[in-house]
């Protein structure tokens, strides 16, 4: 089966800072694919490459089977409708109240009347763990804490009902309680609507027990893919050091 | 240092400054193409002249007032030395509806309408925000730079017909207390003097000018790297740019609108 989202020999700097070189992986439909490697690498660039966010300099970036590069202003509208993206640090709208932000793809996408659209947004909610405070909807962005700001934004991502989640270090920040919570939620997506997760993180716990592939980004592309016992095996120095957190001070 | 560098320098300049220029004018090209589709966002486009028309009101009403009281000072001092300090109002008029009340206004107001609009987008860039509307399948022109565009577009010259108002009526409160004018006949020169050209060559300019702090604010609150302190150099770049695009396009306008006038 062709995988849902395949990148092909891509090639992308920012100036002199050469970001991937010749880097190839794919993501099968329905698999949850978790992607590590050492901060500033580039991890978050992959995701925002998928969805057309950022252009690539040469190779290929597809979404089953078509060229994200090529795709019109309709075709990225329709891509962004089924690949839905949560952000580093959240990125609610500040002006906005939590219902709106919760409900803009929906008002974007769909004709859903206003009392459905409450409704799923409290669903969402629910799922990510803020259902129990009954104002949220009605408040900003601004009053939330960080952890809660990212929770939301997990929310916003889900209203639409994607065929694939990006998430971009989605438990960074958060307790061990929410922690554990938002992976039981990717787990819970995955098994109950077949959703296709990619995941950046630095969380390995979470990437163990999410993951059905994990893929290590070491020297601008992606030489160590496996699932999580094949690399917790491998023996590669790079994947043994990152993976255990190992420190070596003639490093510095 | 090398014979090259002082060449390069400039060379690097100029063609940033053509970058800079090309850029903007491909932000207006989308911002036209992509505004005028439906759904045309008329909700956003009004609550923007709130945001940024409304709230200037109180800058807008001390400006118009103030410079019309300063220019009647002016003109009815240099007068009385010909002694044809009645002439007060048709000296003024000319003068503040023309040049003095929309590019004044275009650089106190346009300058904050400008850099609140670079600030906001520049940390909705920094914070990811605006790649979060286009990652939701929305167009952040489409929804950021069309509303604001417009706004500023529509408000300037609002704001230039309110401040024409207030500097008549500051101008009349001076020529009446100091130089013993009466208000009645200032305001009456006043109007005698204008013609309709006058009030449309103050109204193109501050719609231009409304259009150049608009396109501005927002092409640098894009253009924002990473960070927060690249948020104050944005919007740092935006008063300068803003200014210098407001005088050079009055000298423009002026020089266009003389000879028809």
């Amino acid at each position: 089966m062709a995988p849902i989202i395949e990148l092909r020999n891509v090639y992308k700097r920012f100036g002199d800072n050469i970001i991937y070189e010749d880097m190839s992986f794919g993501v099968e439909a329905g698999e949850t694919f978790t992607i590590i490697g050492g901060s500033g690498m580039g991890k978050s660039v992959c995701l925002k490459l998928m969805i057309g966010l950022l252009p690539y300099d040469a190779g290929h970036v597809l979404y089953r089977g078509k060229e994200v590069g090529d795709m019109n202003a309709e075709e990225l509208r329709e891509l962004r409708r089924n690949v839905a993206m949560v952000f580093q640090g959240g990125a609610l709208f500040d002006s906005m109240s939590v219902l709106d932000n919760v409900t803009y793809a929906l008002r974007e996408h769909t004709k859903m009347s206003d009392q459905d659209m409450l409704e799923r947004a409290r669903e969402c909610l629910d799922m990510v763990g803020l259902g129990y405070d009954k104002d949220i909807l009605y408040r900003m962005p601004a009053s939330l804490s960080g952890g809660m700001r990212k929770r939301a934004a997990l929310a916003r991502s889900i209203a639409i009902k994607p065929e694939v989640i990006l998430y971009d270090e989605p438990t960074t920040g958060l307790d061990p309680a929410n922690i554990e919570r938002i992976g039981h939620m990717i787990r819970k997506l995955q098994k109950e609507l077949g959703v296709t997760s990619i995941v950046v993180t630095h969380d390995m716990p979470i990437a163990w027990k999410c993951s059905n592939r994990v893929a290590m980004l070491w020297q601008r592309k992606f030489p160590h893919i496996g699932t999580p016992e094949e690399m917790q095996a491998n023996p590669a120095p790079e994947v043994h050091e990152f993976i255990n957190g190992i420190y070596h001070e003639d490093q510095d | 240092m090398s014979v090259r560098g002082p060449f390069e320098y400039i060379g690097k300049e100029v063609r940033a400054g053509f970058d800079w220029a090309g850029g903007i004018s491909l932000l207006l090209g989308r911002a036209l193409v992509r505004g005028v589709q439906r759904p045309w966002g008329i909700y956003d486009v009004f609550r923007q002249i709130v945001a940024l028309g409304i709230r200037s009101l109180p800058l807008s009403t001390l400006m118009g007032v103030f410079v019309g009281m300063a220019l009647t000072w002016q003109f009815g001092e240099a007068l009385m030395g010909f002694g044809a300090k009645n002439a007060v109002g048709s000296a003024a008029a000319l003068a503040l509806v023309r040049e003095l009340v929309p590019t004044l206004m275009a650089l106190t107001i346009g300058a904050k309408i400008a850099t609140g609009i670079t600030a906001e987008l520049g940390s909705m860039k920094v914070s990811e925000q605006i790649d979060a509307i286009a990652s939701l399948g929305a167009d952040p022109i489409k929804k950021l730079v069309w509303p604001r565009l417009m706004a500023s577009t529509v408000t300037l010259p609002l704001l230039n017909v309110y401040g024409n108002v207030l500097a008549l009526i500051g101008g009349a409160f001076i020529a009446d207390f100091v130089f013993d004018v009466p208000a009645e006949y200032f305001y009456e020169t006043y109007i005698d003097e204008l013609y309709p050209m006058d009030y449309i060559s103050g109204l193109v300019k501050s719609f231009t000018f409304g259009l150049l702090v608009g396109l501005i604010g927002c092409y640098q609150g894009f253009q924002t790297k990473f960070g927060t302190e690249a948020v104050g150099i944005s919007t740092t770049n935006t008063v300068v740019a803003t200014s210098v695009a407001i005088i050079v396009f009055d000298f423009v306008l002026t020089t266009i609108f003389l000879p028809v006038g």
